[in-house]
């Protein structure tokens, strides 16, 4: 069966560059699944889980933000912040978690309460993330 | 003539000082190091984003997003100054400070956003409009930083504060050579690229909400770039302004010793010449 080539492109660094099956991508209208031959498409991403399947195995990452094109059998994925279940710090999500929740208490509709929001999500879909993994 | 003593001390001093020069030299050598091997790896995936911005511009040429469309009004401008937030760099800073001068001279009604200590120094000191700062992030610096950065941009364009928001910075062109660099942040203007792929893709949910991520995702990414563009070019010209010290000690090293040398000669000859003559008076 033909491959997917993807890309994982973050400003930091490549992180991923390889082929794989079949990709499961949290797409912001609901998950995805993308295999080869698939049609050219954007969307952008909502904080969720990112599923890789090669050969029977699997990976999982929490990814936070960016798009993702598929094009040719070509995928790129251009996000912000991605991390592979293993590199999750419980200890840090669940502070994040804390400081996120508090701030949203103490403000309502301003700046800071849009980032307050954006940042319970990160901090939930990684504690997320880690639950599923155990 | 200094006596040999004096002499020996400040030959001493100007050692420690070389030695000092010297290493700071290393370490910004190693920084730029650094640097440069983050812009590398930032390009594929600002890249990546200008293409699609092209490639998606080139289709909807309609649906405008305003991130990309200029607030018609009352001329407002927005000026962000990068700087160092330390010194020891040569003209690094005072050529940055001198051009945003320049820029603020020929433009009314700007508002200063300060990156770096130096520069948020100066234009406070004289009475400028700054409106933020960001001090000290040059020493840790990570893309969260630029993030914040780039938030805080677009949230201030998006309520219509400003008509345009441009930056100042020295771009890295080489370790003895930065260039400065005026150009415009929002609205966006991405670079203009021969080959985009002109691929029909679906969108979902549309092209105005995508057009909108796009945006803040190239901003974040091309204040990052700026952000290590101005660190590279700030090693480099520590680089260089440390070498010139280096260099500028091992000389007056060399002509202090001639010194030093020249007056224990002379002691030495007035010694000999005394006890010689207290040899004649005994005879």
């Amino acid at each position: 069966m033909a491959k997917l080539h993807l890309q994982i492109l973050q400003p930091v660094q490549m992180k991923i560059d390889a082929e794989f099956d079949h990709i499961i991508v949290p797409g912001v209208e609901g998950d995805f699944g993308i295999y080869a031959g698939h049609t050219a498409f954007i969307t952008q991403i909502r904080p969720g889980v990112l599923q890789l399947y090669n050969e029977g195995s699997i990976e999982k990452y929490s990814i936070h933000d960016g798009f993702v094109t598929v094009e040719n059998n070509q995928v790129n994925i251009v996000c912000e912040i991605i991390e592979k279940y293993s590199e999750i710090d419980e200890s840090r999500a669940n502070n994040a978690k804390d400081r996120a929740e508090k701030r949203l208490k103490k403000s309502k509709g301003n700046i800071d309460f849009r980032r307050a929001e954006a940042a319970l999500k990160r901090a939930l879909s990684r504690l997320e993330a880690i639950s599923k993994s155990d | 003539m200094a006596n040999i003593r004096d002499i020996k001390v400040r030959i001493d001093s100007v050692k420690s000082t070389k030695q000092i020069t010297n290493a700071m030299k290393m370490v910004a050598a190693s920084k730029l190091r650094k640097s440069q091997d983050r812009i590398l790896k930032a390009r594929p995936y600002a890249d990546f984003i200008n293409t699609m911005i092209q490639t998606l511009q080139f289709k909807n040429k309609h649906s405008e997003h305003p991130l990309f469309e200029e607030n018609p009004g009352d001329e407002k401008k927005a000026l962000i100054v990068v700087t160092s937030d330390r010194g020891l760099c040569g003209a690094f800073n005072s050529s940055i400070i001198k051009e945003a001068s320049n820029y603020l001279k020929e433009n009314s009604q700007v508002d200063i956003i300060c990156i770096g200590k130096k520069g948020d120094d100066f234009f406070k000191k004289h009475d400028y409009n700054v409106i933020k700062s960001y001090i000290n992030i040059f020493n840790e610096m990570d893309f969260s930083i630029s993030r914040e950065i780039a938030f805080n941009i677009i949230e201030l364009f998006t309520i219509k504060e400003y008509d345009k928001v441009e930056i100042v910075y020295n771009e890295f062109k080489s370790v003895i050579q930065q260039n400065i660099i005026l150009k415009q942040i929002l609205p966006i203007v991405p670079i203009e690229d021969e080959d985009v792929p002109l691929v029909d893709y679906l969108y979902e949910p549309d092209d105005y909400t995508i057009m909108g991520e796009l945006g803040a995702k190239y901003i974040n990414v091309d204040i990052w770039r700026i952000l290590l563009e101005s660190s590279a070019s700030e090693q480099g010209a520590q680089m260089t302004a440390m070498e010139a010290a280096t260099d500028n000690a091992t000389e007056l090293i060399a002509t202090l010793t001639l010194f030093y040398n020249r007056a224990r000669q002379a002691s030495i000859t007035k010694e000999i010449l005394e006890i010689s003559s207290g040899a004649e008076a005994l005879k």
